[in-house]
């Protein structure tokens, strides 16, 4: 039977699903502007974190005021909780997406230390991660979800090995100290953004079945061989 | 074989036994009940039916009860040998017997018979009269008696506020249905008879029996009346109606049937006594019959002659013998048929009514 | 604020401003209807209403809540004078003003309070009569008697109350024939036949399985666009779901009254928050 407050919740989820897009579309601009040097497009992407903050508010205002009035039970719970927790995921998201914006703009006078091509297989795979991670919430697919948090340790791994890189490079030529450090901690926010988009694949995982699949050592083991 | 015993095997205790001991007791009242009134009505039934039906031979033929007891007034009847044959005749068709007797002895030049009889008073003819005055006593009586205590009951139960007026009104109510029968014929007596000065008439006999069987009326339509649900009169007055248009629509039509039922009860008794109408209504006996009056208004100032009243004359006034018992038993049985009937038509209204306002 | 990244291999969507949460009818602020203004209550001589003052806005809903015995079923049938019909109540300060008229003033008649102020009761009460005449019951007492018009207002009646399919077909049996929930409905549709201002519910769905109070409270949300609508609840739930405003009572006095969100987010009173978390006695 609908209710008249159904549209309320309907409100919510497309709320969660507009943060998402923008999220995503902050992460790939920031990338395109670490690799393409334009000032002017990270500059975009700093301005537009605003708008994931207000994003955020607004979900975590509607999720309590669903939650005080309605009492909901069941999925509609589970809609709420999740929504508000893959909310701070996503705002999450745009603030790393900003900071590596602002590292762009740092790069951006100075000579690339060596090819992007790490960094922006990275962000592809995170932003993928990211992209499925907001499909199972809307086609509440766990299986899709399970494969998402184990390709965490994809990204986990490439981070590993452009430390190491990039300590090499700082060890043998002292002056690309701030560019390498740069790179690290861009190369941190991207291992970062993985980690989110893990999240809010558990969270959906929560939302479609009910079942809580974080710090699952298991789910993590078995992605090792990939 | 024993069953095997558990929590809640069956015990032969003290309270089962008594138990069943009781419920005997119970059933034996009600059986003397039953049996006392079986015994009384089948006594009336069975020697009154012959009277009405004329004799049991003509129960096999239409239309079984004779014209006679019913639809005539009462005569004397006079019992004589004529010719060596022992006859029973009422008093006209002795009176024509007569006349033609001699008119034919005469004509056959023989001399005049004689004709001595034994003559006994109201043994002979019918109770009609009196059937049509019991009728009218109570469709009148009945007919006050609702009105008033309709009314009444409405005021008390639905406009007046509880105070100690109202519970001595009560009171005094209740202590109405204990007065004896034969002072409410003393009070009619004294007020219609006397004061009013409507003389020993229908009005006299309407207004004291109403009077009588009042306190039953009014008690049993509060009841009625009480027992219809809150809620029908809330939601009435919730929707802006007055206190009147809620009980004329939505309280009265659904306290019908109850009223209806204390009706039946008021009709038994209003038939059945004779104290009340001993000195307002009834007349020992009357020629004419209530409709034929000289103008319109002659109807309600006219005494009666009435069923109870006439059983009472029948069984005391008159000596006692095989003649008069016939007309005892006859009269008592057609009375319980009438109240029957009136009591039987009440019934089917309130059932008609039930159907209609059923909630 | 608009975005598009002209370089990106993927058109990019044009970007809305964040969007509205708040709902757009019961956050604009409604004229006051009702003016209730130190009323102290009494039946007999005992005191059930202290010194309440309340302002009911016009067109929306307005929750009653308190634990029992707090005198908000009594506030209740104060608005539509129905406390008169009980001996001995009296209103012995203050006045209840219904568009500024105070309704226990002098030249107040309550036949004609109550058809402008109509009441829907805890206990559905369906006249045993059919459906067509319970619902054109207040028309027959005002004397209207085109057939035409009475057929107009049953259906529309019936129509606002959301009863109409179900019972369009046996608009001639009895009223009584129908579940407990279609004779609430049924109630309603007959308060409403009237054409009242303000509709005035005791506790409507207390006697309801869940399925029949959810299609009352989704009646209640339609009906606030044409009447007002105060409702006394022993739910909470309820209050949360239907009102736009709630007023919380204890002991015959008025604790707090306020928009429900807050009544449930952040009461200012300590009581109110026991209250409403369950937590009272």
């Amino acid at each position: 039977m609908k209710r008249y407050f159904d549209s309320e919740l309907e409100t919510f989820r497309s709320d969660l699903l507009r943060m998402g897009e923008v999220a995503v579309r902050q992460v790939r601009d920031a990338l395109q502007a670490l690799v393409t040097g334009d000032v002017k497009l990270a500059e975009r992407v700093i301005a537009a974190d605003d708008e994931l903050d207000d994003l955020e508010k607004a979900i975590d205002t509607e999720a309590i005021r669903y939650m005080n009035l309605r009492a909901p039970v069941a999925t509609e719970l589970r809609l709420v909780i999740v929504g508000m927790k893959a909310s701070h995921d996503l705002e999450r998201v745009g603030d790393e997406a900003t900071n590596i914006a602002k590292r762009a703009i740092r790069l951006a006078g100075e000579p690339p230390l060596k090819p992007y091509v790490d960094i922006p297989r990275m962000a592809t795979i995170s932003i993928e991660m990211l992209r499925a991670a907001l499909d199972c919430f809307i086609h509440a697919d766990s299986a899709k979800a399970i494969e998402v948090v184990k390709r965490d340790l994809e990204v986990d791994a490439i981070n590993r090995q452009l430390y190491r890189e990039l300590s090499s490079y700082m060890v043998e030529q002292p002056g690309t100290i701030t560019r390498a450090l740069e790179l690290m901690f861009i190369s941190k926010g991207l291992e970062r953004i993985a980690d989110h988009a893990t999240n809010i694949a558990e969270e959906t995982v929560f939302l479609s079945d009910a079942q809580d699949i974080r710090h699952e050592q298991s789910l993590k083991k078995s992605g090792l061989t990939s | 074989m024993t069953a095997p015993s558990h929590f809640y095997t069956s015990r032969n205790s003290f309270q089962r036994r008594t138990e069943g001991t009781i419920v005997w007791a119970f059933r034996l009242a009600t059986y003397v009940i039953l049996l006392c009134g079986v015994f009384v009505i089948g006594n009336i039934c069975l020697k009154g039916l012959p009277t009405v039906t004329g004799s049991f031979r003509s129960l096999k033929q239409f239309p079984y009860v004779t014209n006679t007891f019913l639809f005539e007034a009462p005569e004397s009847l006079y019992i004589f040998k004529h010719e060596g044959v022992k006859r029973e005749m009422g008093d006209t068709e002795y009176r024509a017997f007569r006349e033609a007797e001699t008119a034919r002895a005469t004509a056959e030049g023989r001399p005049v018979p004689e004709f001595k009889a034994q003559s006994y008073v109201y043994a002979a003819g019918g109770i009609w009269p009196c059937i049509v005055g019991t009728v009218l006593l109570v469709v009148g009586a009945m007919t006050i008696a609702l009105l008033l205590g309709v009314a009444s009951a409405i005021f008390l139960s639905e406009y007046a506020r509880d105070s100690a007026f109202v519970r001595f009104i009560r009171l005094a109510i209740l202590n109405l249905a204990g007065v004896p029968s034969i002072v409410f014929g003393l009070f009619g007596f004294a007020m219609f008879v006397l004061y009013f000065d409507w003389n020993v008439s229908l009005m006299s006999g309407w207004f004291t029996l109403a009077f009588m069987v009042l306190p039953v009326v009014i008690t049993a339509s509060e009841e009625a009346l009480k027992a219809v649900p809150k809620g029908f009169r809330e939601g009435s007055l919730a929707l802006g109606a007055t206190k009147w248009q809620t009980i004329r629509k939505n309280v009265l039509p659904y306290a019908l049937p109850g009223i209806l039922t204390s009706s039946i009860l008021g009709i038994a008794r209003v038939a059945g006594e004779t104290a009340p109408i001993m000195f307002t209504a009834a007349y020992v006996v009357r020629d004419k019959l209530p409709w034929e009056v000289a103008k319109f208004g002659d109807f309600f100032f006219q005494g009666v002659m009435a069923l109870p009243y006439h059983i009472y004359v029948v069984s005391s006034k008159i000596p006692q013998n095989a003649y008069t018992q016939r007309v005892q038993y006859g009269t008592a049985f057609v009375f319980l048929g009438l109240v029957a009937l009136i009591a039987g038509s009440s019934i089917l209204l309130r059932n008609k009514l039930r159907g209609r306002y059923q909630w | 604020m608009e975005n598009s990244s002209p370089t990106s291999a993927a058109p990019s969507r044009t970007l809305a401003t964040p969007p509205r949460v708040a709902r757009k009818d019961d956050t604009v602020p409604s004229p006051t209807l009702i003016d209730v203004k130190g009323l102290d209550f009494y039946y007999g001589a005992k005191q059930a209403l202290f010194d309440i003052n309340i302002a009911i806005p016009d067109r929306r809903v307005t929750a009653f809540i308190g634990p029992s015995g707090c005198g908000k079923s009594t506030l209740l049938r104060c608005l539509n004078r129905m406390n008169d019909l009980i001996d001995g109540t009296a209103v012995k300060r203050g006045e209840i003003k219904i568009r500024d008229i105070d309704i226990y003033g002098p030249a107040v008649d309550p036949i004609e309070l109550r058809k402008r102020v109509g009441m829907v009761f805890q206990k559905s009460n369906p006249f045993p009569k059919s459906i067509y005449e319970n619902i054109i019951y207040g028309l027959r007492i005002q004397g209207v008697k085109s057939k035409t018009k009475l057929d107009e207002v049953v259906e529309k009646s019936l129509r606002g109350a959301a009863l109409w399919d179900e019972v369009k077909d046996r608009l001639h049996e009895s009223g009584l024939g129908l579940s407990g929930g279609q004779q609430q409905r049924l109630c309603i549709a007959r308060t409403i036949a009237v054409e009242p201002e303000v509709i005035l519910m005791d506790e409507p769905c207390s006697a309801l399985d869940p399925i029949a109070t959810a299609k009352v409270e989704e009646l209640i949300h339609e009906l606030k666009k044409q009447f007002t609508i105060i409702i006394v609840t022993h739910s909470m739930q309820q209050a949360a779901r239907c009102s736009d405003r709630t007023a919380f009572f204890y002991m015959g006095k008025l604790i707090e009254f306020d928009e429900t969100h807050n009544i449930f987010m952040n009461p200012k009173n300590a009581q109110t928050e026991a209250y409403v978390s369950g937590r009272f006695g």
